[in-house]
């Protein structure tokens, strides 16, 4: 019964991310439709990425006792400085255990 | 002559997996987790591994693992499945007028690889348009899905002897590279309204425990950049209109 499950939603996430690639469906995109779907990736992104640093348990978690908020703030920085992914992420992370085990 | 473009082929997928490589690295630990948490939940072996194998969404496996284990309503699992899984539409739809014209088998092999980290790569010049272009967006694609593959495997057979990850933030790993992914890329200022926006509306949305608070945030947000773009535009042309006013009244 779980193999049909997992067979099934392997349908529906396979689904969701080859359907508009497909040429047979009548969407034509204009300039503006395009234009639009350009701010696609930051806009996902961040819609993905903030609420798991600031929503805990349903809950706004704005204080300098959230690790997240800590750390997140520094990526953020080291990112707009650098543009490395790797010390991004990298030191992020550190940062982000280390306060873990602090706060 | 064939040799050249062999190599330069295998240059392309080098690049590909290199540029790749530190979201690959990223993604250890959610990899690590999404397997464990399946042997944790009672799967067996083979379904935590085609769970990685075939479904290869973190989030989505994250989620469906916790309500089959507690045995939810099958539609309950699907759709909440296609809720998290439905930003992919607009992936789909941003990198269409690309793909679209592909064979088959790219077309196929590039929307079976398309994730989060994927896109996020698929807006650099080298990704999709012309063959060489193809095998540097296969080669990131398909690096991370053996990653992510051997990852779960590594969270699968540690399962048993791992505590509860869930727990753990391992997500802050995933919050980190996208911002490593997205900042980079704010270099305008409609993409920065559309970032604010994203990040206030999804918050918000998420406080309201609204099912569709993803992709209805992006959405709006995507709107705001794209307005903003467009009120910019519409002043610039206005500027030049007042130019040429002022330079054919000054004659």
């Amino acid at each position: 019964m779980t193999l049909f499950t997992i067979f099934l939603l392997a349908c529906i996430t396979f689904l969701t991310r080859y359907l508009f690639l497909h040429p047979g469906l009548p969407v034509k995109l204009g300039a503006k439709a395009r234009h639009f779907l350009s701010f696609s990736a930051p806009a996902v992104l961040t819609a993905i990425w903030l609420p798991i640093i600031l929503v805990h348990d349903h809950k706004l978690n704005i204080s300098l006792h959230n690790p997240y908020l800590v750390a997140a703030t520094l990526a953020v920085m080291l990112s707009a400085k650098t543009k490395s992914v790797y010390l991004t992420v990298g030191i992020g992370v550190l940062v982000f255990v280390l306060l873990k085990f602090i706060i | 002559m064939s040799d050249l473009k062999r190599n330069a082929a295998l240059k392309m997928a080098q690049k590909g997996f290199l540029d790749m490589l530190p979201l690959n690295l990223a993604v250890i630990p959610w990899g690590i987790l999404c397997g464990s948490l399946a042997i944790q939940r009672d799967f067996s072996v083979l379904e935590a591994v085609l769970m990685s194998a075939l479904v290869f969404a973190g989030a989505v496996q994250l989620v469906t693992v916790e309500l089959i284990a507690i045995d939810a309503p099958l539609m309950t699992i699907l759709f909440t499945a296609f809720i998290i899984s439905s930003r992919h539409f607009l992936y789909g739809l941003a990198l269409r007028d690309k793909i679209k014209t592909l064979p088959l088998p790219w077309r196929l092999s590039s929307g079976f690889l398309l994730t989060d980290e994927s896109f996020a790569l698929s807006g650099h010049a080298k990704a999709f348009r012309g063959k060489l272009q193809l095998v540097y967006a296969i080669s990131a694609g398909g690096s991370f899905y053996i990653g992510w593959l051997i990852y779960s495997i590594i969270g699968i057979i540690a399962g048993s002897y791992l505590p509860d990850l869930t727990q753990l933030g391992l997500d802050f790993a995933i919050a980190a590279t996208f911002i490593a992914l997205v900042v980079p890329t704010i270099n305008n200022l409609p993409t920065l309204v559309a970032v604010i926006s994203a990040g206030l509306f999804s918050v918000l949305f998420h406080l309201l425990q609204w099912q569709l608070a993803l992709v209805a945030a992006s959405l709006l947000a995507m709107s705001a950049g794209y307005l903003t773009s467009r009120a910019q535009q519409r002043r610039k042309i206005k500027q030049a209109y007042k130019q040429q006013l002022n330079k054919e009244s000054g004659k």
